[in-house]
């Protein structure tokens, strides 16, 4: 394409987003007159989902969830860093503020951040962050290398990956407060997979899990 | 303990749905999706649930890679978004980086505020009482909480959008490959995108001056 119609190429798929959004909005007020007036009122998703920044999973379509249902953290490959500000901002918030009762963490086969990770190459400013994935790697090294096809061992990794993100989750001072006192949040870890469009549970058991951790993580006393 | 399993019963549930639904519609749609992705927008919002990205722009899965995190916030040091900026940039090669703030953003509300939100919010939000701190005259001659909050919210994409400029690798796209950079606020209470600067709008777009 010529420069010039690149422009215009540009300019025309940038103006779709706001005719789909004029569609879709005038699609809400037509099914109900005051859906934006009560979403205006505030928020109080029961969900708090840390997925991956991948295309294919909009959290909320691939649940059939609507707007202000659940509250979303996006990064690659849908890690939680326990020096990471973004993300421990968002899982505090969530917790302490709109007191969710779900937490999901959501990886998905296929994940794009966790085949870098386990490219032998220099990734450059993405190496830090693709550095936790090789650490859970680490973690689970006999499992993972006594898995002899490369796509199931790729495909454990993800897994494995959520399961070490729940775990740094339930970590949280926030976490294990509100769940001490309250009941909840409920962690939980599942994986999207392309082939039926349906979610794995990794069937995360959060009781024990926390009891797991807290032998040498609990933040419990204020 | 006495917590309901019923909402997450209702997103297994929906989650059956959807996929039934999909493939129904089209039997190919989950193979291709499989395949890889090639989204075209880096989409960079708030965490708010009302203000899901791919269900309010109308678009499908492999539209948008999304980062979202409390108040649409770029900090220069901030690994996650500066590694969604540089995968989305250098390998996907997007063509669009949009970042959207929204109205009722909770994260300008406590920013506008003095309230202590404890360690880790205070220092997510500290550069949002920065701004808040220099366009202080401005924020305070608006009538209302709301007007403050949307205002603060314009100011943090304008601030965002300069972040982005200097990372190296979105200035080289900039300049060798067109990639554009977006300001929007997504008004909740109408629904609707608005381009951050009507002044500056050409064809419904705003594109942040280099
Ligand atoms: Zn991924
Ligand atoms: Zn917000």
């Amino acid at each position: 394409m010529a420069s010039q119609d690149v422009a215009k190429y540009l300019k025309e798929s940038h103006d779709r987003i706001f005719e789909n959004n004029r569609e879709w909005a005038a699609e809400q007020k037509a099914k109900d007159p005051e859906f934006f007036t009560k979403l205006s009122a505030g928020q109080e998703p029961d969900y708090l989902w840390i997925g991956c920044s991948d295309s294919r999973i909009p959290a909320e379509q691939i649940t059939g969830l609507g707007a202000g249902e659940v509250f979303i953290h996006r990064n690659i490959a849908n890690l939680v860093c326990n020096t990471d500000l973004n993300v421990m901002s968002v899982v505090n918030y969530a917790v302490r503020h709109l007191k969710v009762k779900h937490i999901i963490v959501c990886g998905h086969y296929g994940c794009g951040g966790v085949k870098a990770a386990l490219t032998p190459q220099d990734m450059g400013l993405l190496n830090p962050w693709l550095r936790n994935i090789r650490d859970v790697y680490r973690l689970h090294e006999n499992e993972l290398d006594a898995i002899a096809d490369e796509s199931k061992r790729y495909d454990r990794l993800v897994e494995l990956n959520v399961v070490e993100q729940c775990r740094n989750i339930i970590k949280t001072a926030a976490v294990q407060q509100s769940y001490a006192t309250n009941g909840f949040p409920i962690v939980h870890g599942w994986v999207f997979g392309f082939q039926d469009g349906l979610l794995k549970d990794l069937k995360v058991d959060h009781e024990k899990m926390l009891r797991d951790i807290q032998k040498i993580y609990n933040l419990t006393q204020g | 303990m006495g917590l309901s399993l019923d909402a997450l019963e209702r997103v297994v549930a929906g989650n059956k749905i959807y996929a039934r639904k999909a493939t129904e519609q089209d039997p190919q749609f989950f193979k291709t999706l499989a395949t890889g992705q090639s989204p075209e927008i880096l989409w960079i919002g708030c965490a708010d649930s009302r203000v899901p990205e791919t269900t309010v722009c109308n678009c499908q899965p492999g539209d948008i890679f999304v980062h979202r995190n409390i108040a649409n916030c770029l900090h220069a040091d901030d690994l996650s978004a500066s590694s969604v900026v540089e995968y989305a940039t250098t390998h996907l090669k997007v063509k669009r980086i949009v970042v959207c703030g929204h109205t009722k953003c909770g994260g300008a509300n406590a920013a506008l505020g003095d309230a202590d939100l404890g360690p880790t919010l205070n220092t997510w939000l500290l550069p949002l009482r920065e701004l808040r701190r220099k366009h202080k005259g401005e924020l305070e001659s608006l009538a209302d909480d709301d007007a403050k909050a949307v205002r603060l919210a314009e100011l943090n994409v304008q601030q965002s959008l300069d972040v982005l400029r200097k990372h190296p690798t979105v200035s080289k796209a900039i300049n060798e490959r067109g990639l554009t950079l977006h300001g929007m606020i997504f008004d909740i209470a109408a629904g609707e995108l608005r381009v951050l600067d009507q002044a500056k709008k050409g064809n419904g777009l705003w594109t942040a001056p280099q």
